[in-house]
């Protein structure tokens, strides 16, 4: 999916389309650029990988009141300056943003070749500008519709042509919007993108070719001429995007199912099929180090539990940002760097760094073709699709479970447990959707902890990280001051903070911490803290200790994180939307780290 | 008729425990909801601006369908927070509708010719559909070209002319809304106050689900008219026959015999030497290990089907694991569902997220409720509720 959009009229375009694109990155945002046809007639085109924010800062003013724009989200091939849109024609007079697949693209470029046409790019969107150039007679109209004519496959478009005040668009298959203003017009993928401006939109239909000007729209299907009805748009912007939901936050966490069975596929496409890793122990790296930062930390340490319980080796969990001043002889063959934009500044100087000194890089990542996909040895995409809300959710999910994938290669596992865990595996869905179909009861609990302004977050073993994430979760979204603790470590010191005003999340697991947690739920009861535990369905032993319970369902202890955590996720946004929080963007956070 | 207006907001209480989790609109059908192929209807037929009024379980439609996009077309979401009646349901959707509107039903089978003349026509009008037994559902009696009343479910038919669920309205619909909790009433008391209400009859596919073994008429006759498609990897020693339908990252392996229709989602690993037989529907990240058959049967996401198993007219929710030697044979048997005690040719069905140990022999009709564990070596029959440990 990718996003475009077009202005012409009176104002500088350039921030009326940065301003656009923005709004579209929901629509994805791996690469992105813009056109402008200057005052003096020649079009200036911009362009990066990246988000729109990073190349709006990039960029010096340009002139020119006529432009279009696009943001990328590639699922195949690797997002690059050049591969970036708008694409243009040999003369660089003619530029396009497309969203869509040509399916004979390859054909196409060889006869534009062979007529003389130098192509640059490996788009094939590229395609397009050449062809409007090969066909152009002084009428720009006319030369779009002969190029659409060569074209199968899917083209919503947008051209601009040096010159020419007027962008004429096409659409098929994916949508396309005319926003209608005064002395202006806009052209977008979706209605948000141009809310700000005017809420009169035409809707164009499949095969619609348009052209328009500041003062004027009109519309071809087939080569007739038409009109299409103009409609007043009275909802508020983010309805649609959210598909239904009030946060994108909620919508990402119900994606969740969906994202652990895409990013299962992928790991069996790309690390190892199903069959294949029962087959084998492979060699066992001497010791793993793992790299991240924030809720990717999380999974890292996630990750040291998973791995030293199925490969037996050591792990090390290091934060991205302090590892780059660590000392010189740490690091060992093999290294997992988690980033989900793969655009964290911290972690390329730490790949780099470890890739001097001679160790295997393997990066876990969002995005297709990011920067630190390109510096690894190895990538494993998590297939979770753009995520919206600053508060990471569906992509820590998906690192989790690629962290189970390559850790289970590994394994030095008897066959019939593997086999059992590999079946497991592949159920998460399930079991997620369990928790998610139980939301009325977690909303329930969720609200008896909504006036408190502390809480702590206690687990052990592989559900101590999941205790931390739980914390971050909810200091992120609700600004309630959260502690997460190992539950062990709560009595040497932070004891001191309990008392009726300080609620406790428990995460108790039925594994070998299970009586340890539950002795320490009893000295937390002793202080008179609210206590709300997760505990396994079926246990009511937890009834006579918790003042409130949720019940997650049954998953072997080595996937309790995995439930676990999306309970605590529905907690943080509950008691954040019940203090009345700003979800989605919280206020002094950013999505991804690209300074120090 | 530029908007449409979708009902999906209720349970399908008889087609338990497959509506437990999620709305009759959102059953699978050929690896598809049925609510998608209605959207998809509409699309086809020009209709992009689309309503949908979800309530039971609103959240699976929210995150299938999602702002529609992927479907080609615009949705509006309207709650029904009880499930009163279906005039009710539309009542929701006053604020959001045209003056003009088609309202369709979500949870019936429609394909794209069913409605294509109906969309031109003006309102108010009824789609009707001509029937072998009309006493299921509301007779429509007609008079030159207009209704003269609907009869529900009567003991004995006047006509075989029923009502489909498709209406085309106008706003003036909502003035009897207020008060009125079901459609057919609606249009019983429009009639009786002086409007004309038009039908229009139509020979497209109109399918119902009432119980869960419908689920396989239904699947049976999408199926049909599917076409093929391969993603994933088929390895050497394959047999694909007729039209079979293969997603992406999914694996076939040595020896497996595939005889169309049959569709099959993505991320499943099938093999080594499985035989799936016509008209079956598997969906996402299924596991069928070797030496099993399938045939007629719908196999929804995340199962894993151990060795040597037998699955003949069966169901199988989401995220079952069945381990090896499973036999679910077709057979005639009596089920009861309610009051009502239908005689059908089926063979098992199972809820979503059962376990099944090895060896497991299920009698036709048997109806396993969700959550439930079946000990090896045990033979299964009736109907067993949800969250059943059977021993």
């Amino acid at each position: 999916m990718c996003g475009i959009i077009g202005y012409v009229g009176e104002r500088k375009a350039q921030p009326v389309l940065l301003t656009g694109l923005g709004k579209l990155e929901y629509r994805g945002y791996d690469s992105c650029g813009i056109a402008v046809a200057a005052g003096d007639g020649g079009l200036e085109i911009r362009k990066d990988i990246g988000r729109v924010k990073a190349l709006a800062d990039s960029l010096s003013s340009l002139d020119g009141s006529i432009g279009i724009g696009h943001t990328r989200w590639a699922t195949h091939g690797e997002p690059s300056q050049i591969n970036a849109h708008p694409q243009a024609d040999c003369a660089g007079k003619i530029a396009v943003v497309h969203n869509g697949t040509i399916n004979n693209y390859q054909r196409l470029r060889n006869s534009l070749t062979a007529e003389g046409h130098t192509l640059v790019s490996e788009t094939d969107t590229e395609a397009i500008p050449h062809l409007i150039e090969k066909y152009y007679e002084g009428d720009l109209l006319n030369a779009v519709e002969k190029a659409l004519a060569d074209i199968d496959g899917s083209y919503t478009m947008i051209a601009l042509m040096s010159g020419e005040r007027k962008l004429v668009a096409a659409r098929k298959e994916s949508p396309l919007i005319i926003g209608l203003g005064d002395g202006e017009n806009y052209i977008a993928s979706d209605i948000p993108a141009i809310l700000d401006y005017t809420s009169r939109v035409i809707y164009l239909e499949d095969d619609d070719i348009a052209v328009v000007t500041a003062d004027s729209v009109s519309i071809r299907n087939n080569g007739d001429d038409i009109s299409r009805e103009e409609h007043k748009i009275t909802w508020s912007v983010e309805d649609a995007q959210k598909g239904g939901y009030e946060h994108f936050m909620l919508k990402e966490i119900h994606e969740q199912p969906k994202v652990i069975r895409e990013t299962l596929a992928e790991c069996m496409s790309t690390v190892e099929s199903t069959a294949d890793l029962a087959a084998h122990g492979k060699d066992v790296p001497e010791n793993v180090l793992i790299l991240a930062s924030g809720t990717s930390f999380h999974a890292g340490l996630i990750g040291k539990y998973i791995i030293e319980e199925l490969v037996k080796t050591p792990v090390r969990v290091e934060y991205a940002h302090e590892y780059n001043y660590y000392g010189r002889a740490l690091a060992g063959n093999k290294a997992i760097v988690i980033t989900q934009s793969g655009e964290t500044t911290d972690a390329f100087k730490a790949i780099k760094r470890l890739q001097e000194s001679g160790c295997e890089v393997v990066t876990i990542t969002n995005v297709v073709g990011s920067t630190a996909s390109r510096l690894a040895n190895q990538t494993v995409y998590t297939r979770a699709g753009p995520e919206i809300s600053v508060a990471a959710t569906k992509t820590h999910l998906a690192q989790i479970i690629a962290l189970y994938w390559l850790a289970l290669p590994y394994s030095r596992m008897d066959i019939r447990k593997l086999d059992e865990l590999i079946m497991e595996l592949r159920q998460l869905p399930v079991k997620v959707q369990q928790v998610l179909d139980n939301q009325q009861d977690i909303l329930e609990q969720a609200l008896k902890l909504a006036e408190y302004d502390n809480a702590f977050f206690i687990g052990r073993g592989i559900n101590y990280p999941v205790a931390l994430e739980g914390a971050l979760k909810l200091k992120e979204v609700s600004y309630v001051h959260a502690e997460g603790y190992a539950a062990g470590e709560l009595k040497h010191g932070p004891f001191a903070l309990l008392g009726t005003h300080t609620p406790v999340v428990a995460v108790v697991a039925r594994d070998d911490t299970y009586d340890a947690v539950l002795t320490n739920i009893k000295e937390i009861k002793a202080r008179k803290s609210p206590l709300l535990a997760l505990v396994e369905e079926g246990n009511e032993e937890i009834n006579a200790l918790a003042d409130s319970v949720i019940y997650v369902p049954k998953v072997d202890p080595l996937f309790s994180p995995v439930v676990n955590t999306v309970v605590l996720q529905l907690i943080a946004y509950y008691i954040a939307r019940q203090r009345g929080c700003p979800i989605d963007f919280p206020r002094n956070l950013a999505k991804t780290v690209t300074v120090e | 008729m530029k908007q449409a207006i979708v009902l999906a907001a209720g349970e399908g209480q008889r087609l338990r425990p497959f509506t437990v989790t999620r709305p009759k609109a959102m059953l699978s059908i050929a690896d598809k909801p049925i609510l998608r192929y209605v959207i998809e209807s509409l699309a086809a037929n020009g209709i992009r601006n689309i309503v949908i009024v979800i309530g039971y379980r609103k959240e699976q439609v929210l995150d299938y369908m999602g702002s529609g996009e992927q479907f080609g077309v615009e949705l509006t979401y309207v709650t029904q927070e009880a499930q009163l009646g279906t005039a009710h349901a539309l009542s929701q959707a006053e604020d959001v509708a045209e003056d003009e509107f088609l309202v369709i039903s979500g949870d019936n089978l429609i394909e794209a010719d069913t409605i294509s003349d109906f969309v031109q026509i003006k309102p108010e009008a009824l789609l009707v559909k001509r029937v072998n037994n009309p006493v299921r559902y509301g007779v429509v009696n007609t008079r030159d070209d207009a209704v003269t009343d609907i009869v529900e479910k009567p003991k004995e038919a006047s006509g075989n002319l029923v009502n489909t669920g498709i209406y085309a309205f106008t706003r003036e619909v909502f003035r009897f809304t207020q008060s009125i909790l079901d459609i057919p009433d609606v249009l019983n008391d429009m009639i009786t106050g002086g409007h004309t209400i038009k039908f229009l009859e139509t020979a497209g596919t109109w399918l119902d689900v009432v119980y869960p073994w419908d689920i396989l008429n239904l699947n049976g006759a999408v199926l049909q008219g599917m076409e093929a498609s391969s993603g994933g990897v088929i390895e050497a020693g394959v047999t694909l026959k007729g039209q079979v339908s293969i997603g992406e990252d999914t694996v076939i392996r040595s020896g497996s015999y595939i005889s169309g229709p049959v569709v099959i989602g993505s991320g499943c690993d099938i093999g080594p030497g499985v035989s799936i037989m016509p008209a079956t529907s598997i969906g996402d990240n299924v596991i069928i290990s070797s030496f099993t058959e399938v045939k007629n049967s719908v196999i929804d996401d995340d199962v894993s089907i151990g060795t040597g198993s037998i699955l003949h007219d069966s169901v199988v929710g989401k995220g079952c694991v069945i381990k090896g030697r499973f036999t679910a044979c077709s057979g005639q048997s009596e089920v009861r569902i309610n009051d009502e005690i239908p005689s059908v040719n089926v063979g098992a069905m199972l809820g979503e997220d059962c376990t099944v140990e090895s060896s497991v022999v299920a009698q036709p009709g048997v109806i396993v409720g969700n959550y439930s564990q079946i000990q090896a070596m045990k033979m299964i029959s009736g109907r067993i509720p949800d969250r059943s440990l059977v021993y």
